[in-house]
């Protein structure tokens, strides 16, 4: 057991310095540098060149990365261009958002996506199955913003039953804040479990079926086991196994998915920090944000890994 | 029934673990501030970005300057006209021939912690721009020798050379910072001023929650505003990056005002919204096309010509802008009304005139394809601008009936700006941003030396040099615009440019809460100006 977690905690370190490597590199292969976007006219070559050294941007590149990887290991994020911040403090100040949004939508996924999958499992060929099947395949096809926007244009502005936009009124205090937390995460978190729900269910759906076909779920129910019992105790043990994978990978997804929905919901997450970093060449921000993200899919991987051998006996460590 | 229990137990421990995360997020207003009395008449205004920067001498961007603007005076303001007027300076004059600049102040401007604004704070703030290279003012500031403040109410630029829109560039660009604040802070370019900040404007920011909202009180003296305060108590930002979501608010009435201008193609959706109130104002900029004059063919002022009139400005305003732009003739706008030159008017439209133009010049189709054999040119442009997207391919479809080929060229805009800055391109499609006054625009955009980074011709022309600075060294305001004008003329007939429009922009607010807005020209500051929030009052 002890071989297989250093082992796996091995291959993350690794996956996470191809990660940071890659990005470093990547944002420098850019076109431009951070000046190229600030303002265009008035700013003289001279001053381009004098921000530049400022950003650190005028040495040589394996330069750079040597002094970044150094200072990453102190755990130094470095100074955002634009903002003049830690970028540390400035992903730190945002990530609690991207938690509650993206952690919300994992559970919510879950929390539907699994009846979905069992009731379409368990009414095979049946209505119910074909319509909750045509629901997962065009869920499937959905894209973030367009969902969002339609959200926000009939939940919010036409029914006016959700705020446009943000994340809390500010105003509140107390067990009022937390209402209007809640209530400004209703249409967010809506269009991204609409997006993600999809593969979840058909995925769950097609191993359920599997799973009902199983000799000891036939044992079962000769051992005269109630329908329900076999089906979500025998049958969705088995049948969630490579869901949970599924859901690991999918985390990346669902992150990557707050970019789109953080902007368009005005909701200050890091997904919305990305979207302007990008937009500024703000390389320290772009990748510090890169790196939390790149550590967040990996660590949620490696756990996954882990849950699965300890939830599948047939898996021994 | 067990096993059900025991997911809707995960389910909610999940929910209050997410929320339990969250909750640091909460209630983090960086400031005090809260809850909003009922005599207050809070101003909501959507941005499109946090701010990145709260030093005003060091910020380049846009979005940060609308709340910046209200918080520090400028020695003058735009108005409406794009003239520049009075603002924390009451008048300005040139001495010694024109190498001294002289501002005389306002005495009754007020930091928000008391103190007068007096000309040590103009002085410092320049000569503190000037130490470190901060914004984009230093290099405004480049002619000046030094700055002195003989009294509490005058500032003295000493020139080395006489530079005539001086006054009004410094004037308008440049922010006054509280010296008594900011001298302590040390070195100005690692100044952040992110909390405990001291304004002179009509509002001060009193809090901050990143991502969401920035809160501005009314400063209780500001004597540019009838009464000698701001009517409205408190401005709010409010920041939604998505233009869309921004509509959508405010027609909610989550906000006020949208600081960024309504996209034309969704100015629309106000129409039958009889609270909402679009305010429209012309652009500082211009769309155009310019032509690399490194490039052999386009050196020939007959090809440029030719070119000029296988536009179709005309078809361009009505079907990129819908029919909401103006046309140009020179490289001057015409929202500089005192440099109009009428008798200048744009090439024709004439594709077959064209055509003639370069068979008389002695271009040739050789090989019979409908296309002059040397005349091919690559347009570039920034594709995430949809219009100049859209000009490009019209401009591609009336030059091929002149004889002349054009490839499509737009690219990502970093890519393009690269491209741009290192001259890699036959011809340039794209859009000035701003231009406050025409010497300025001159000098960055013809003179050989480039200062500004922005000659897109790449021109060396020792006698457009010779015509810039001429008239950059000319004082008398009359003798000045007819030398503007000339140039203008001279640009017209060497086509070094094709201008193809300045677009309106349109300003939404909701007209039945608030009223009193005063725009100004272009997307830079709209309607969200010191001046402009200082004027807005209440709808009874």
């Amino acid at each position: 057991m002890l071989r297989f977690v250093l082992s796996r905690a091995l291959k993350a370190v690794l996956t996470v310095w191809i990660a940071i490597t890659s990005t470093f590199f990547l944002l420098r292969l850019l076109p431009g540098d951070p000046t190229t976007l600030m303002v265009e006219g008035d700013m003289t070559p001279e001053m381009q060149a004098a921000l530049l050294k400022t950003y650190g941007l005028d040495r040589p590149l394996w330069e750079q990365y040597v002094s970044y990887l150094r200072e990453l290991i102190q755990g130094n994020l470095g100074i955002s261009f634009r903002q003049i911040q830690p970028v540390t403090d400035i992903i730190l100040d945002r990530l609690p958002w991207t938690l509650l949004l993206a952690g919300s939508a994992f559970v919510l996924t879950i929390a539907v996506g699994i009846p979905i999958g069992v009731t379409a499992a368990v009414n095979r060929g049946k209505w119910l199955d074909r319509a909750l099947q045509g629901f997962g395949i065009s869920a499937n096809a959905l894209f973030v913003p367009s969902v969002a926007i339609l959200l926000l244009v009939f939940f919010g502005a036409q029914l006016g039953w959700f705020p446009i936009g943000g994340a809390i009124d500010p105003d509140t205090r107390g067990l009022g804040a937390y209402l209007s937390l809640a209530h400004h995460l209703v249409l967010p978190v809506l269009s991204l479990v609409l997006v993600q729900l999809g593969p979840y269910a058909l995925t769950l759906r097609t191993n359920m079926i599997e799973v009902l076909g199983e000799d000891y779920i036939r044992a079962a129910q000769a051992r005269g086991l109630s329908a329900r019992r076999r089906v979500w105790k025998h049958g969705l043990r088995n049948a969630i196994l490579p869901a949970l994978t599924l859901m690991g990978l999918q985390l990346g997804t669902l992150v990557g998915g707050a970019v789109l929905t953080e902007t368009v919901f005005a909701y200050p997450g890091v997904g919305r920090l990305i979207y302007e970093a990008v937009g500024q060449q703000d390389y320290p921000v772009i990748q510090g944000a890169f790196i939390m993200l790149a550590v967040t899919v990996v660590f949620a991987n490696a756990l996954t890994d882990m849950l699965y051998a300890v939830l599948n006996p047939r898996i021994r460590l | 029934m067990a096993v059900k229990g025991r997911w809707r137990l995960a389910v909610a421990l999940g929910v209050v673990a997410t929320l339990g995360v969250s909750g640091c997020g909460l209630n983090e207003d960086n400031n005090s501030s809260s809850g909003n009395s009922s005599s207050e008449t809070v101003l909501r205004i959507g941005t499109t970005t946090d701010v990145s920067n709260f030093n005003p001498l060091q910020s380049l961007s846009k979005t940060d300057s609308w709340i910046l603007n209200a918080m520090y005076p400028h020695l003058l303001r735009i108005d409406e006209n794009a003239q520049k007027a009075p603002e924390l300076a009451k008048e300005y004059r040139y001495e010694d021939d024109g190498k001294t600049a002289v501002f005389v102040l306002r005495d009754d401007f007020k930091w928000s912690d008391g103190k007068p604004v007096v000309a040590d704070d103009v002085k410092f703030s320049a000569e503190k721009i000037m130490e470190y290279k901060l914004g984009n003012v230093a290099a405004k500031l480049t002619w000046v020798e030094s700055v002195e403040a003989p009294d509490a109410t005058t500032v003295k630029f000493k020139l080395s050379q006489p530079y005539a829109p001086f006054a009004e560039g410094v004037g308008f660009w440049m922010a006054v910072v509280p010296k008594h604040i900011f001298e302590p802070a040390g070195d100005l370019s690692k100044f952040a001023n992110d909390s405990n900040w001291v304004g002179a404007g009509p509002f001060v920011l009193d809090s901050v929650t990143k991502g969401q909202r920035y809160v501005m009180k009314r400063n209780e003296h500001y004597p540019l505003a009838p009464g000698g305060k701001a009517a409205v108590s408190q401005v709010e930002y409010r920041v939604y990056p998505d233009v869309n979501t921004m509509m959508l608010a405010l027609r909610n009435g989550d906000i006020d005002l949208m600081g960024t201008p309504v996209p034309i193609s969704a100015a629309k959706t106000f129409e039958g919204d009889d609270k909402i109130k679009l305010e429209k104002v012309g652009a500082l900029g211009f769309a155009h096309l310019t032509y690399n004059m490194k490039n052999k063919y386009l050196a020939d002022q007959q090809v440029r010509q030719a070119l000029s009139m296988a536009v179709d400005t005309k078809a361009i305003i009505s079907a990129v802008l819908q029919g909401d732009g103006q046309q140009m003739a020179g490289p001057i706008s015409p929202i500089f009304s005192e440099y109009d030159n009428t008798e200048l008017q744009p090439y024709p439209f004439d594709p077959e005139g064209a055509k003639a133009k370069l068979s008389a010049a002695g271009y040739k189709d050789g090989n019979n394809d409908g296309f002059f054999d040397e005349l091919s040119f690559g347009v570039a442009c920034d594709q995430s601008n949809a219009n100049i997207t859209r000009v490009v391919q019209l401009f591609r479809e009336s030059a091929a009936k002149a004889g002349i080929k054009l490839e499509n060229e737009c690219v990502e805009r970093n890519t393009f700006l690269t491209r741009t800055k290192n001259g890699e391109y036959d011809i340039d499609a794209s859009q000035w941003g701003v231009f406050d006054n025409p010497m300025d625009q001159l000098r960055s955009t013809y003179l050989s030396s480039n200062p500004g980074g922005i000659n897109y011709n790449l021109l060396e022309s020792a006698e457009m040099d010779a015509l810039i600075n001429d008239a950059a060294g000319t004082t008398d305001p009359e003798e000045f615009k007819t030398k503007i004008k000339n140039i203008d003329k001279v640009v017209h007939e060497q086509a070094y440019l094709t201008p193809l429009y300045v677009e309106n922009f349109q300003f939404a607010y909701n007209a039945s809460k608030f009223t009193g807005f005063v725009a100004s020209p272009s997307d830079l500051l709209g309607m969200v100006t010191a001046y402009s929030l200082a004027q807005v009052t209440p709808v009874k």
